[in-house]
């Protein structure tokens, strides 16, 4: 479904945790980025229904991707990861 | 209270092709020049990088132009200057660059402005097009060429125009099966593109270097196609294709559904105009060159006083077409702060660029009948939710303008400002047969900032 391109060179790993679990990304990820290789897509709930949103542009401009990174919500897709980052699904921009 | 203050001769907004150009020559000239960008490295959407510490781009579809453009980023990450990564810029006027970046709260002093901020994909409305895997075919290339990330496995790339070559690369590139290619312009319609593609020695390299990729990939692509609609529990798992008429309106009798667990979606490019908007400069309505793009004259020069623009803010072109007006831009700031003169093979190169893919883009124009995906209750305000019907209701009740539309139901009232739905909304709501749409409404800040940013920022 997802995951990495082989033999692009070695980055550092950092651990992130997303919905409560943990998962691991390289340096240099944006959060966006990490949890999709990891198949998490869903990123945050539109504010009517509800229904899961994600990573749209990917380069800043839609603000779908919105995650709560430390209690405020972000733009996942222009955020990088830092080691031990808590990422929760955003909700209504 | 934690306010940063820069000052330089110049600002150049955006590290792609056409900032990257006018900034490197800029600074060769010994101006003092700082260069911000949204990005985290330089190169901009077309030639972007892999984070820091990764490499191997050769193993990633890397057509032949992009030699050229790798050149640019290492010229211009040699040269002297100042080029801040991650600064989003949220306020302008002429001489004064308000950003944020890292969290911190920056005001740039400089005495030229030089705007390069790049484009964004145009996508138009259709059922299903909100479901997570269903994204730009700018989205799919940040993430396989950006970051080296695998897409999916079975991919829909839809769309129009040149770029559905190279996402169809990347994902080839990446392993990934392109189940379906589908460009909505005819075949006929495009064949206007082929003496723009053949009379040009690297357009031509480029066209053939991506044939021989799909041939080997398998991949046909499908013209006259594209998708009715997108299936899915949580996330993509169908699409529905089909055939369209030449303006673009979709031939029900045709659809079929294929499976699928990501879908690029790119019907062309919107220039980003939101800066030059915001500082008061002059701008035109152009179907083919992406709609509304800032009007400059033959140094680049905007309307106003001391802002210079360069590659697609000033429509759509191209790498090439940036690199070239990023010279000119430059020769023309170095005209007017040193009184140096301007190459006059600075504006011939311009005016060969800008021919050359005007030529190729008259082929792969907006189709209106493209609007008619959209079913009533399909969002077309991704931010506010708001569904076609709201939409055509709104005009109906307050008038078709943009603002009316805007006023009348909230679409493009949310963070992106309108930037996605923006180029369709008024198409929508009234089913207007034209493509010309009111120019973009601006407001600060122009991109999502903190408030202690705004709140912190030094007034002058």
């Amino acid at each position: 479904m997802s995951g990495r391109i082989e033999g692009l060179g070695e980055r550092p790993v950092v651990t992130i945790t997303f919905g409560g679990r943990q998962l691991a990304a390289f340096e240099g990820d944006t959060v966006a980025m990490a949890l999709w290789a990891d198949a998490q897509v869903a990123l945050r709930q539109s504010s009517r229904n509800g229904a899961p949103r994600g990573v749209f542009c990917n380069m800043g401009i839609c603000y779908e991707c919105l995650v709560i990174v430390d209690g405020v919500t972000v733009r996942g897709c222009t955020t990088l990861v830092r080691d031990g980052m808590v990422v929760e699904r955003g909700g209504k921009p | 209270m934690n306010a940063r203050i820069l000052e330089a001769d110049v600002g150049v907004v955006g590290a792609g092709p056409g900032g990257m150009a006018a900034a490197r020559r800029l600074a060769a000239a010994g101006l003092q020049v700082v260069v911000l960008d949204e990005g985290q490295r330089a190169g901009g959407q077309i030639f972007r990088q892999l984070p820091v510490g990764a490499s191997g781009h050769d193993r990633i579809a890397e057509p032949p132009s992009h030699e050229h453009g790798h050149r640019l980023i290492e010229h211009f990450e040699r040269a002297g200057m100042d080029r801040r990564h991650g600064a989003s810029v949220w306020d302008a006027r002429p001489g004064r660059l308000w950003f944020e970046q890292g969290g911190e709260s920056w005001l740039l002093r400089c005495q030229k402005i030089v705007l390069a901020p790049g484009a964004y994909d145009r996508v138009v409305p259709f059922p299903g097009w909100t479901l997570p895997g269903v994204m730009t075919a700018g989205a799919l290339q940040v993430m396989v060429r950006g970051f080296g990330v695998v897409p999916g496995r079975r991919a829909l790339v839809v769309g129009s125009g040149p770029l559905l070559l190279p996402t169809v690369a990347s994902l080839v590139s990446a392993g990934v099966q392109v189940v379906a290619a589908l460009e909505a312009s005819s075949r006929w319609r495009a064949l206007r593109a082929l003496p723009a593609v053949i009379g040009n020695g690297a357009r031509r390299r480029e066209a053939l270097w991506y044939a021989k990729k799909l041939l080997l990939a398998g991949v046909r692509l499908r013209w006259g196609w594209t998708v009715f609609g997108c299936e899915g529990d949580g996330r993509v798992q169908r699409a529905v294709i089909g055939k369209v008429d030449r303006a673009g309106r979709p031939r029900r009798d045709t659809a079929r559904a294929i499976d699928v667990d990501v879908v690029g979606a790119g019907f062309g490019l919107v220039p980003s105009v939101e800066l030059g908007l915001h500082l008061g400069c002059a701008s035109r309505h152009d179907a083919a060159r992406g709609g509304h793009h800032l009007v400059v004259d033959d140094a680049q020069r905007t309307s106003v006083a001391g802002v210079f623009a360069a590659g697609e803010i000033c429509g759509i072109g191209g790498a090439e077409v940036a690199m070239a007006e990023g010279e000119l831009a430059a020769a023309a700031v170095l005209h007017e702060l040193r009184g140096a003169p301007i190459d006059a093979a600075l504006r011939r190169a311009v005016a060969a660029e800008r021919r050359a893919a005007d030529a190729m883009l008259a082929a792969f124009a907006p189709m209106p009948g493209l609007h008619e995906l959209a079913s009533p209750d399909t969002i077309v305000c991704r931010c506010e939710d708001v569904t076609a019907q709201r939409a055509r209701a709104a005009a109906a009740l307050h008038g078709s303008s943009l603002r009316a539309v805007k006023m009348g139901c909230r679409a493009g009232m949310g963070p992106c400002q309108a930037r996605i739905c923006g180029p369709s909304l008024q198409a929508i709501a009234n089913a207007r047969p034209d493509e010309v749409m009111d120019r973009p409404i601006v407001q600060v800040p122009l991109k999502v900032v903190r408030s202690e940013t705004i709140v912190d920022a030094p007034r002058d």
